[in-house]
């Protein structure tokens, strides 16, 4: 029962997740993303003083020079000192979203395509989705990365799907055909799945925004220790193919994988729950993987009892990500007015423990089972006392 | 009782919440951020601070604070749903919100404490005046009924002691809530997928999950409780002396009798006891191998010649069998019997496409497992082939009674013959009462003869008791055979029935203190229809009545309208609806029997037309004599309403107003009312007036919107309830059954000293209904005062194929002394104004008054421009008389889960309305005006259609509300300004009241009395030639009117004014 219910509902309460927002600021991403901010407004001003000049300067089309890379590098110290709990190596490397070279690119349009919302000189909002484009970046020659992005922005894109553990998109270059690309991430193990479970499982914080369907934004501490990523930082991290003659397996980045990829970026941003998915382990099963791990008690130290209460249509359900309930976040259920609580002695006495029959421990002496029949006796008649004397309209 | 929450006493508005957290609970509340209070700093905090809560100060507990995720804007926290319709605030946007963490400032309250603190609570919202209360989050809405279930729980036995091991394997004892048997899943259920997300909020190791917030919740509650109560019974002195160390069991019961949960226990041990107990408890949830086939025990009489005739034991050689099946558990129907499943060798049988694996053995170990709950099914397994057991009377009587539900919540299947535990398989006591025929009391002409004997709850009437046994009546003969029996099962004239000793017993005792005679009605009506078993030993199974008391208590459910129908009184303009001569046939009897009544139709039904009818037949009925005047107090807001319907009705009924400052205080008020039939005065009054009224020989009291003396402590309810009236009737729309304070006040102003004292009322009914739903009590009260009120409500059979489609009324309203110091004002100006201009300027300037006069009458704010609806200020309803009346009815019709259409020509005057309902009513208010994008009407209309009841009202103020809505989910419509033009009314109202359809509508116009409203409404009626021009000009008109002939329009009569709303 519990089984169907799980496999049936995993599709629609993926496509929940995915609908899920980027995680919002909480303290050290605030801070984070404030530094972020900070660098950033930092090297726009940089950069796009040095692209007008190379502009100005060079009025021929010409890749942009290698220096803008160094504008960034020496702006990343700054970041990291300010943030450690940030992931390491973050190089916002965003210049050639700014740079006003107009594009090169001259591809077949497409109507109606998916396009990069990320406009020319904006930076990202999520972290997720500039360390993704950063890893793009650093994998493809800065012209196939700024063509590959401006296919993205022009909506090449025909059909963008993420599923079954694989993003596939087909993408129109200048040729007749579209092409097709994919990109995938390494799986994690079955023995990886286990440990990052319990890690997490560990972390009340952790587990407390994943079941609600968000990302903690320094869920990278988590893997961390484990010599484990869940983000790819590094262009090998990254499987990418390409059905266009520019691709080999030796430089996988070609204009259409960038801009798959950059899409791809996006929609992580939007929906990071999905990398889940991508590594082979979906938000649904993560979530019931935590949910199982707290249930049987491995987290926490205190006190769980020896047996856990089977109620069906609530112990065996879990409920829904809170950030699904905020159209309805003050709302009681309609059911509550129907719970009816009726204060009255049982129809058979100690039902419970006539049904729990002989003590447990057979071999002693001690009347248990008749000395529990009075404690079951005085707590009934305290239930009904309590009702009388709790009304304080005297 | 405990105090307000909050210390600060201009904090009106506040609104509570509640958050189960590290078993504690908090309490925190909310402030309206314009009050200018100063949130509660915290020092240290991982997370921004909530910037508008504070802690309950008047309850007792410990300063702490508690990490919630909230929705946000912006950053800040949103404003919950309750204190948005506090602020009036508008919450179109809060669905843009973002989770966000905020620390909040908080309140622990003991553990044990909690069910007095949130009963309190509760107790005290009920009580408090809506201007210095506050409002109970939803989160206390739930831990309230959470902590409800755990008594419910605890009073039924149904909690099991556990154990609990830490990650170091210590081990610990605690009383825990039993909660997956069927009857308790279903609560569970209900309560846990209502959770809502403010309780889920706090971020800990629960990670937002309901089941394991309120699991853990109900089981720290239930274990402090059932704690508490064995400290106090000293329990643990019963093991103080043995060793822990020694026994297991002692070792436990150290961690449930005493206040530490600690079980002490040697290192080695502690696995055995968690292995041990687990499986001990386990028990309880082990129902059976299959999930698809149960097994089952069918218990049968026995059968056959040898039998006794009539009442008399059964030989103890005759047996009952207990045969054994297997049930289908998702088609019940589906049924095989033991004898028939030893035939079939084969493996697997497939039945109506079901599948039954090994049908033996699932046979075999489940008899096994119910011969653990029932030793004697060993014998059965004794045999190769069981089928059944057979058990002689006595022992059948013990399965019956007490392995039946043994069985049962184990999952086990019991089929009991269809006499068993039904309410005529039982010995009881029936009540017969003995009274004159109805046609007795009436004279030649079929009415009622008021010369007849004077009856009434005090009446003394005769009665006496029998012994019954079902419907069958016991001679004392044959109680006797019974009772020297001494068996607990019988067969009486064929039938088999349940004797309890212990019934036997006090019926003996019973019937000997109660020999019969006469005793009061009322009381012979208490004992029959709402005793206790404890109260008289053993069951009252009925009432039997004859003549008028037997009409009286009418059928199943409701009052009796069997009584014979009177006709419309000649002297009555107009021809009632057959249901409302029913009323009125009604009230004529309730009165002939001495009995105070509540007529209690829904809104629109008539009360008032059936009230005059009543007052015009009486008349008749006295051929000419002088009858005592009827007194009917009344809310201010419905006074010209009643003036009005009875001038429409009853024009030879004399009416007199006792209202206004200039009303009579001296001689001349008795001088005035022995010349009126009908003196309408309103609550206020007749709590000033009191004595005065006192000094009246008054033939009748009317209540009319009785729900006014609901609180019964006020001193207007109690002056009300003080003046001394023979006859008393009430008026009431609103479902008066469901509200019990509201109940209570009437039926005892109705029929004094019939549900007893107050106090013993809530005890008695009110706490058991309100707090836990107890359908048994819900019943026993239901049957005691339907025969005193006449529901009607308007999809009744009876009662929609008398009812048009559409019921058109207008609403009189008056003005309060502001809007009629402002209005005169007003009208001065203009006509001073007016003398000293001409032509176009003069038109001008009569019609810039003119819309200022409409606006006057609908709401001073209006016209003094006060409120911004970008702030969302609240403006007070009871500045207008148009207000309070919309109010009054609108809180109605949503009592009866009817939605609204209301038209105002004023989108200022929309959102003032908006604005005041949402605050007043606790409702979305949704309105819809010309600047309303597309896109969002759309929604909007959507959203009503749907009619969840969560948007009940829907305002308009676009011109006949925009052409082609159709927004048939509602019932009413309210026009609160008038256009003055019928066609551009009928076309809004026929929003509503057009294909689709299907229940009555009706339309409420609302006039001021005294102001150019009715003046202009008479001439509508008319129908004059003026009023032709009228028609499709707007206002126009007016502006050519010379300076007389406007100031005999527009100003006000004096009379008309609202002193004291």
């Amino acid at each position: 029962m519990s089984d169907k219910e799980t496999s049936s509902s995993t599709p629609s309460k993926a496509k929940k997740l995915s609908a899920v927002p980027a995680p919002k600021a909480v303290e050290p991403t605030k801070v984070m993303k404030k530094a972020i901010e900070k660098t950033a407004k930092k090297t726009t001003k940089k950069t796009t003083k040095r692209v007008s000049k190379a502009k100005a300067e060079k009025p021929k089309p010409t890749p942009p020079p290698r220096e803008d890379r160094v504008v960034n590098v020496i702006s990343t110290p700054t970041l990291s000192a300010s943030v450690p709990t940030a992931p390491k190596k973050i190089k916002p490397q965003y210049a050639s979203f700014r740079s006003s070279r107009k594009s090169l690119v001259n591809p077949r349009r497409v109507r109606g395509g998916v396009k990069l919302k990320l406009k020319a000189g904006e930076t990202p909002q999520s972290w997720v989705t500039q360390r993704l484009l950063r890893v793009a970046e650093n994998g493809s020659p800065n012209d196939i990365y700024k063509d590959g992005i401006e296919y993205a922005r022009l909506g090449q894109t025909k059909r963008l799907t993420i599923e079954d553990e694989l993003c596939e998109g087909i993408i129109q270059g200048r040729s007749d055909k579209p092409y097709t690309t994919k990109i995938s991430l390494d799986h994690f193990g079955a023995e990886s799945q286990e440990k990052i479970i319990t890690a997490m499982a560990d972390q009340v914080r952790y587990a407390a925004k994943l079941l609600a369907g968000e990302l903690p934004s320094n869920i990278e501490d988590v893997f961390a220790p484990l010599g484990l990523k869940l983000f790819p930082a590094d262009p090998s991290d990254i499987h990418a193919t390409c059905s266009c003659p520019d691709w080999t397996t030796e430089q996988p980045w070609c204009k259409h994988t960038v801009c798959l990829m950059s899409l791809l970026a996006e929609k992580l941003g939007e929906s990071p729950m999905t990398i889940f998915g991508l590594r082979g382990m979906p938000g649904q099963e993560l979530i019931d993987g935590l949910r199982q791990k707290r249930a049987v008690g491995v987290q926490g130290p205190g006190p769980t009892p020896v047996l856990h209460q089977h109620v069906p249509g609530v112990s065996d359900v879990s409920s829904p990500p809170l950030e699904d309930s905020i159209g309805s976040f003050w709302d009681v259920g309609p059911e509550l007015e129907e719970l009816d609580t009726p204060i009255a002695p049982p129809a058979v006495n100690c039902v419970l423990l006539r049904r729990l029959g002989p003590s447990p421990f057979m071999d002693s002496n001690f009347p248990l089972i008749g000395l529990m029949a009075t404690c079951y006796q005085l707590i009934g008649e305290a239930a009904m006392n309590a009702e009388e004397s709790s009304d304080s309209d005297d | 009782m405990i105090d307000m929450p909050v210390q600060e006493a201009d904090l009106s508005a506040i609104v509570i919440h509640a958050n189960w957290t590290h078993d504690a609970l908090h309490l925190w509340c909310e402030f309206d951020v314009a009050s200018g209070i100063d949130s509660v700093q915290l020092e240290d905090s991982d997370a921004p601070v909530h910037s508008f809560a504070l802690r309950p100060q008047r309850i007792k507990g410990e300063d702490s604070s508690i990490l919630l995720r909230l929705p946000s804007i912006d950053g800040k926290p949103v404003p919950s749903s309750s204190m948005s319709r506090i602020m009036g605030r508008d919450t179109d946007e809060d669905s843009s919100a973002v989770l966000m963490e905020f620390r909040v400032p908080s309140l622990v309250v003991p553990t044990i404490e909690i069910g007095p603190i949130l009963e309190s609570l509760v107790e005290y919202e009920d009580h408090s005046q809506e201007d210095d209360g506050y409002t109970l989050g939803p989160g206390i809405t739930y831990f309230v009924a959470a902590s409800r279930l755990s008594s419910h729980l605890m009073a039924g036995h149904r909690v099991v002691p556990m154990i609990l091991q830490d990650a170091q394997g210590e081990l610990t004892a605690a009383w825990y809530p039993w909660l997956s048997d069927t009857m308790t899943v279903g609560r569970v259920n209900k309560l846990v997928r209502s959770m809502p997300g403010v309780a889920r909020g706090v971020v800990d190791e629960h990670a937002h999950d309901a089941w394991s917030m309120t699991t853990d919740f109900l089981a720290n509650l239930t274990d402090a409780r059932c704690r508490q109560t064995m400290i106090l019974e000293d329990m643990f002195d019963t093991v103080e002396d043995a060793d822990p160390d020694a026994d297991a069991q002692v070792a436990w019961l150290h961690g449930l009798l005493d206040n530490t949960e600690e079980v002490p226990s040697v290192v080695g041990q502690r696995a055995d006891i968690a292995r041990r107990v687990r499986k001990w408890i386990s028990e309880l949830e082990d129902r059976g191998e299959s999930s698809a086939w149960r097994f089952g025990l069918r218990i049968a009489e026995p059968i056959g010649d040898g039998l006794p005739a009539h009442i008399e034991k059964p030989d103890d050689t005759v047996l009952w069998s207990l045969s054994f099946f297997i049930q289908s558990i998702d088609d019940e129907e589906i049924i095989l019997r033991a004898s028939d499943i030893w035939l079939i060798s084969r493996e697997r049988i497939v039945i109506s496409g079901l599948t039954l694996e090994n049908p033996q053995e699932l046979l075999m170990a489940e008899l096994g497992r119910a011969s653990r709950y029932y030793k004697k099914l060993e014998d059965a397994l004794d045999s190769a082939e069981p089928i059944e057991v057979l058990i002689d009377s006595q022992e059948a009587y013990r399965f019956l009674r007490e392995i039946k539900p043994i069985l049962e919540e184990q999952g086990f299947a019991v089929q009991s013959p269809p006499w068993w535990e039904s309410p005529t398989g039982r010995l009881g006591a029936r009540l017969r009462i003995e009274s004159d025929s109805v046609e007795s009391l009436l004279d030649e002409s079929g009415d009622p003869d008021a010369a007849g004997p004077q009856l009434g709850l005090n009446t003394l009437i005769g009665y006496h008791w029998e012994i019954a046994i079902g419907d069958t009546t016991l001679t004392l003969h044959e109680f006797e055979q019974l009772a020297q029996q001494n068996a607990p099962l019988v067969r009486v004239g064929g039938k088999w029935v349940e004797i309890r000793p212990e019934d036997v017993e006090n019926a003996i005792k019973f019937i000997g203190e109660n020999p019969g005679g006469e005793m009061e009605l009322g009381d012979a009506m208490q004992l029959a229809l709402a005793s206790d078993s404890a109260q008289t030993g053993l069951p009252v199974t009925g009432l039997e009545a004859t003549g008028w008391v037997a009409s009286l208590l009418g059928g199943e459910g409701g009052a009796s309208i069997e009584l014979p129908k009177l006709d419309t009184p000649e002297t009555f303009h107009g021809t009632l609806r057959p249901y409302q001569a029913r009323g009125m046939s009604w009230m004529v009897f309730m009165e002939r029997f001495g009995f105070g009544a509540c007529l209690a139709d829904d809104m629109g039904l008539g009360k008032t037309i059936q009230l005059l009818a009543l007052l015009m037949y009486e008349r008749l009925q006295a051929k000419g004599e002088r009858v005592d005047p009827t007194l009917l107090i009344v809310p201010m807001s419905v006074i010209g309403n009643w003036v009005k319907e009875a001038e429409k009705f009853t024009p030879s009924l004399k009416v007199l107003v006792h209202h206004g400052v200039d009303r009579s205080l001296d001689e001349s008020f008795a001088e005035k009312i022995n010349k009126s039939d009908l003196i309408l005065t309103t609550y206020a009054l007749a709590h000033r007036d009191c004595e005065l009224i006192n000094t009246i020989k008054w033939g009748r009291m009317v209540l009319d919107e009785a729900q006014f003396i609901k609180n019964p402590a006020a001193k207007q309810s109690q002056a009300v309830r003080g003046i001394k009236v023979p006859r008393r009737i009430a008026l009431t729309g609103t479902p008066v059954e469901n509200r019990l304070s509201e109940l209570w006040s009437i039926m005892d102003f109705l029929n004094p000293g019939y549900l007893g004292s107050a106090g013993g009322f809530r005890k008695r009914f009110s706490l058991p209904i309100e707090r836990h739903r107890d359908q048994n009590k819900m019943g026993k009260l239901r049957s005691m005062v339907s025969p005193f009120i006449l529901r009607r409500v308007k999809t009744d059979p009876t009662v929609v194929s008398d009812l048009p489609e559409k019921i058109e009324s207008k609403e009189w309203c008056a003005l309060t002394p502001e809007q009629a110091k402002l209005y005169e004002n007003c009208v001065q100006r203009m006509l001073t104004d007016v003398d000293e201009s001409e032509g176009i300027h003069r038109r001008g300037l009569v019609l810039a008054a003119l819309i200022k006069l409409k606006q006057i009458c609908n709401h001073p704010a209006q016209m003094l421009k006060e409120a911004d609806p970008q702030f969302g200020k609240t403006i007070d309803p009871m500045r207008s008389g148009k207000c309070v009346r919309l109010l009054e009815q609108v809180s109605e019709l949503i009592s009866e889960g009817d939605q609204a259409l209301i038209f105002t020509q004023f989108r200022q005057m929309g959102h003032i309305l908006s604005t005041m309902l949402r605050h007043e009513l606790g409702k979305d208010i949704l309105f819809l005006h010309g600047g309303t994008p597309q896109g969002k009407r759309q929604k909007m209309i959507d959203e009503f259609q749907e009619a969840t009841g969560k948007s009940p009202i829907l305002i308009l103020s676009l011109k006949a509300g925009g052409v082609g809505l159709n927004l048939t989910a509602a019932t009413h419509v309210f026009h609160f300004d008038r256009w003055w033009n019928p066609a551009v009314e009928n076309q809004a109202t026929d929003r509503a009241y057009r294909i689709g359809q299907t229940r009555t509508v009706q339309v409420h116009k609302y006039i001021v009395r005294g102001t150019l409203e009715e003046r202009i409404d008479e001439m509508i009626e008319s129908k004059t030639e003026l009023a032709e021009n009228i028609i499709g000009h707007g206002e126009r008109w007016l502006t050519d009117l010379g300076t007389e002939k406007l100031r005999e329009l527009l100003t006000l009569r004096a009379d008309t004014i609202a002193d004291d709303m």
